[in-house]
Formats: C-alpha cells, structure tokens, sequence
C-alpha cells in the first residue's frame, strides 16, 4: 500500500513538472492527463471510489479533451510561446524564490496540524456520496441546477452564431466552426 | 424558503416566455412574480428557523437584504422595458440570468453552511459573466465578460481554498460549529483557520470590489450593457456585502484578518475617491464612485455592532436607488448623444428637462452624502459605528475622503447645470420618468426619515 503511495506520489510530482517544462503544449496536455490520472489512483488508496471516478470522467475525459481539441485548433502544436522581457523574468524568478524560501523556512519550523476527525473509510464510497447527497446536502444539490441551467444558457447565447449576418449570406461554416460546436459534455 | 422556489421557477419561466416570442410578457410576468416573492417574504414568519439541514436560515438582516434586493431588481426590470425595447434577440435569456442571479443573491443573505455561501457566490457570478456579454456586437462587451470570467474565478478558487481549509479545522461545513472553532481560535489560534477565513475574505472582497482587488470593476463596468452595470453595482454589491458581513461576524475575525481588512479598508477608500478625480467617463466614474463606497460599508463590516446589519442594508439599499436612477438618466442622455459615455452628456440637461436636471442633483447629492439626503444619513451612521469600534484614525481618514468624493460628484453636477448651445434632445418614456422620481424623491424622504428602513 505504502509504495503504491510512493509510486503515485512520484508519478504525480514528475508528470506536473513536465506539464510546466514542456515546450510542445501536445506534451503538456499529455503529461497533465498523466498526472490526473495518478492523483485519481491517490483518491482509490484513500477509499474515494466515487471521487476517482468522477475525476477521471471529468478531469481526463471532458476538460482534458476539450484542452487538446483547442490545441489542435487553434495550432498551437508548434512550441509558440511569446518570449519574455527581462524584466518579466527576474520578477518572476523573484518572487518563485520567495515563495520557495517562504515554504522552506514554514517547513523547518514544523507546522503540526492535528486531525479534526478520525479517518473514515467508508466516507469515499459511492453509497455514503449519494446518502448524505440526498439527505443532509439535499438543498445545494438541488441548488446546483440553478448553476447549471445560467451556465447551459451562456453557453447557447455566446456561442450562437448571429443571425443577422446569415440572412445575407447562405450559411456555410467553415470547417474549424463546425468542429468547434462539437464540445464534449 | 418559498421566495428562493419562486424566483427559480420564474426564471424558467421567463425562459419559456422568450422560447415563445411573447417579448411583450417578459416585463410584466417578471415583475408580477418579484413582487410576489416580496409577498411571500412580507407574509413569510419563519424567521430565524434553519431550513434543510441547517443550510439556509432567514433572519431579520438576511430579511431585510432580501426585500431590498426584489424591490431594486423590479426597478431595474422595469428600466428593462424600455432599454430592450429595441432589441430583439436574447431578451428573454438576459432576465432570467438576472433572476437566477438574484437567487444566488437570496442565497448569499441566508446561508448557514459554507457550502451554500459558495454556492451563493457562484450562483450570483456566472449569469453576471454572461450577463456582462450581452451585447454581442460590442468588443468591449466581449472584453469585460471575460475579463471578468477569468478574475472572478480566480476569486472563487481562493474562496474555495479558504472553505476547504475551514474544513480542515472544524471538520464540518456549518456556520454553528465553524463559530465554535472560532471562539476556540480566540485562546489557541491555528494558522490554517486564520488562513482559510484569509482566502475566504480574499474571495468575498473580490465581489464587493475591495482594493487591492478591484481592478477588474472599471472595464467590467464600461464594457457592461448599462443595465447589467446598474444590477451589478446594485444587488450584487448588497448581495456580496450582507455574505460578507456573515462570514466575518461568525469568525469572529482572527486579528491577522482584522488587521487586513482594515488595511484594505483604507486602501479601498484612498484608490476609489482620488481615482475617480480623474475619470471623465461617466461609467469608469460610478465604477470608482463604487469602490469608494465598498471603502465606507468595509468600515461597517469591521465594526461588527448589533445595528451593523441595519446599518448595511441603509447605506446599500439608498446608494443601489440613486445609482439606478443615475444609470437610467445616463441611458437618456446617452442615446440622445449618439452612444457617447463622456459625462459632457450632461450638459444642458436641466435647461431641456428642469425635473431631470433636479432629481440627479438629489442622486448625485446622495451618493456624495449632502445632509438632507438619504446618502449623509448612511454615511453619518457608519461614522458612528466605527468611532464605536474605536476605529477614530479610520474614521478620520474616512471623512477625508468622503470631502475628496464630493468633488467629482459635483464636476457632473456642473455639466448637468451648464446651459448648451444646443439642448440634448432626450425622449423620456412615462415609465422611466416614473422611475427616476421614485429614485430621486425617495432618496430625499429616506434621508429624512431613516426609520422607515430599519
């Protein structure tokens, strides 16, 4: 159990720091995916079942999906990236190190953090989520609709084509707009 | 409770209305059922009862906020009559993410657990982003909707990190439990419980447009269609403020937060009143005119006496009722100016419409808080609560910077009384005439008679 922690622990840590240092953006979407993937084996250590799967389905199907069909649409595959000023690199590089200095100097010190509540196994489980979603959470879950239901709304009003320029012109997308109507829900 | 179904359902409502081209019904129906929810709030005798687990639980301030939010949002729907009437498309959609970011305001007022005041945020902001992206022509419209997707959920990242940590300490979502840690905190303080309350203020004063993190308010605010400026700097500012107040009366305010908060106060209040000198366009300048007052009403939150929620809803409920008169006549006079947004608009207004000319006197007085108007009352009382929480340097400060503020009010006033060559040619229709008297006169009979609002 402990060295599958470790196994995890390492492939998260690698894959995120390839995420940052890749140049191709193809590579870091991959490395992410990766990476996700990894945390989603920490959660299954922890007894999580139903939070393992429901990053998978949503983390590594829909969103990282949706990353690369930008990518690839937008071709952003050459490694494109705006080189810095100087300026921009010695702030950015400042203020990385006093973080780091920040974070290092809080862990030499020790800060102990006691557990509010003793580890429950059988939180995680897919039945316990749907009891206490269903009972104690009843009103946020119904709630959430209401989130859904502005944000579905959004989504149809921007992303509508106009409908005065169509009245002109016949509609014919182009072939980069119909694919990008193809979002993955 | 009922009010929280009923403006739900009205939105879909709405929705089915615009699916059916009834554009005619879309004002009406709206009004017709916010009223009804001020109804079931007036009738409503449930106060102080927690609701669904302990989720939700009006009590007399979260009533008092919400009320005041209906009556502002059917002003602004009623503005909405006018201002849509020459639009065709996605009318119906614009009112009813107003509704349902109304329910997220109602939510804000009545939270009891932290998920729900995350929920309440989220459900307030995401319309708001869509909202702000209404004109569909407009770049700038474009631009301020995702300048202020991306900031805001930046925010509420923050937000949820502080929730989580939160959690982390009292292991329980509850405002009941989480005020029992706090008290804990007050004999052994635990960094990660002064660290979450930090993030969550951090999120929260994103929302009130608090400096440092106030800077996506101006574009927002110009690029905004004007009708979703004035609802943005109305009901989500009561909204956010009556969430905020909330948050830190039950954390008892670790003094680290205290100590940010008042830094923040000032800087909000310094940023807001000495920017504002120098904006000549009348949107950016009620953007600053906001922060400026988020500065004032930040002073009340730190003050945490019993009457601060009175005090909170006063000065927000009068400032939302001159702001939405103001933005209405700046719709008049914009159109009679071709879409010009400079406050030289103004000019003329009171030799070609006497009664206009007057009544934005009385609003810009308000917000500059002139004695006599309802804007003096609300600034008076909140001078009164910090020098009672001992706060004099603040309050001082403030004072200056509430004389400063009187400037740039009085620069519109100026071109609203200075006689043009030619006179704007407004066209007034008898609703928004309406509309901007019951703004203008109220705002004189509140100042009078400040009972009437507590």
């Amino acid at each position: 159990m402990q060295y599958l922690f470790y196994l995890f622990a390492a492939i998260s840590v690698l894959s995120a720091l390839l995420v940052v240092g890749a140049r191709n953006p193809v590579n870091s979407v991959i490395s992410l995916i990766v990476c996700f993937l990894s945390i989603a084996g920490h959660y299954i250590l922890l007894n999580a079942q139903f939070l393992a799967m429901v990053h998978i389905i949503v983390y590594t199907g829909a969103i990282m999906v949706l990353f690369l069909f930008v990518i690839m649409l937008l071709n952003l595959n050459k490694s494109t990236e705006p080189s810095k000023t100087l300026l921009t690199r010695i702030a950015a590089v400042t203020a990385g190190a006093l973080f780091l200095f920040t974070l290092l100097g809080a862990l030499r010190q020790g800060v102990h953090i006691a557990a509010a509540k003793e580890f429950d196994g059988n939180t995680g489980l897919v039945k316990s989520v749907g009891q206490s979603l269903f009972s104690d959470f009843l009103l946020p879950f119904e709630v959430s609709s209401v989130l859904f239901l502005s944000a579905m709304i959004g989504a149809v009003m921007l992303g509508r084509k106009d409908r005065s320029p169509r009245e002109d012109a016949p509609a014919r997308p182009e072939p980069s707009e119909r694919r990008t109507k193809k979002i993955p829900a | 409770m009922s009010a929280l179904i009923l403006t739900s359902v009205l939105g879909v409502l709405l929705l089915y209305l615009g699916l059916f081209g009834q554009k005619k019904l879309l004002v009406p129906v709206g009004v017709l059922g916010l009223l009804a929810a001020i109804g079931l709030f007036v009738m409503d005798r449930s106060i102080n009862v927690p609701m669904f687990a302990h989720m939700v639980s009006f009590d007399r301030a979260g009533w008092l906020f919400s009320c005041g939010m209906l009556v502002v949002t059917v002003l602004i729907f009623l503005f909405g009559a006018d201002y849509y009437a020459r639009q065709e498309e996605n009318v119906a959609e614009q009112y009813a993410l107003m509704i349902f970011s109304l329910t997220g305001a109602l939510l804000l007022t009545s939270y009891t657990n932290l998920l729900m005041l995350f929920l309440g945020i989220e459900i307030l902001s995401i319309p708001l982003y869509i909202m702000a992206g209404g004109k569909r022509d407009s770049m700038r419209s474009s631009e301020a909707s995702f300048k202020y997707f991306l900031l805001g959920s930046f925010a509420s990242a923050f937000l949820l990190m502080g929730i989580a940590l939160i959690y982390g300490v009292a292991a329980s979502f509850d405002l009941g439990v989480v005020k029992e840690v706090a008290l804990r905190q007050l004999v052994q303080p635990d960094i990660l419980f002064t660290l979450g309350c930090f993030f969550v203020a951090i999120g929260l004063s994103f929302k009130v447009a608090a400096a440092p993190f106030h800077f996506w308010s101006p574009d927002v605010y110009e690029g905004s269609p004007t009708l979703i400026t004035a609802f943005m700097s109305t009901v989500v500012k009561m909204a956010a403020f009556i969430g905020l107040y909330r948050f830190v009366g039950i954390t008892q305010m670790p003094p680290t937060l205290g100590k940010a908060l008042l830094v923040m106060t000032i800087f909000t209040l310094m940023i807001g009143n000495i920017v504002a000198l120098r904006q000549s366009h009348f949107k950016r300048l009620m953007a600053y005119s906001s922060i400026a007052h988020s500065g004032f009403l930040l002073m009340a939150v730190l003050s945490q006496a019993p009457n601060t929620a009175q005090v909170l809803f006063y000065y927000t409920f009068t400032y939302s009722l001159a702001t939405v008169g103001l933005f209405i006549l700046m719709t008049l006079a914009k159109r009679a100016a071709n879409g010009d947004e400079h406050i030289r608009i103004f000019r003329g207004l009171f030799r070609a419409k006497p009664w206009l000319g007057v009544v934005m006197l009385l609003l810009m007085l308000s917000l500059a808080g002139i004695p006599l108007t309802a804007g003096f009352v609300a600034k008076y009382q909140i001078f009164l609560l910090a020098i009672g929480a001992d706060l004099i340097k603040t309050t001082v400060f403030a004072v200056l910077m509430a004389l400063v503020g009187i400037y740039y009010y009085a620069v519109v006033i100026r071109e609203a009384f200075t006689p043009s060559e030619e006179a704007p040619a407004l066209v007034v229709s008898p609703v928004n005439l309406l509309l901007i008297s019951v703004c203008g006169i109220s705002v004189v009979l509140f100042g009078l008679l400040p009972g009437y609002l507590q």
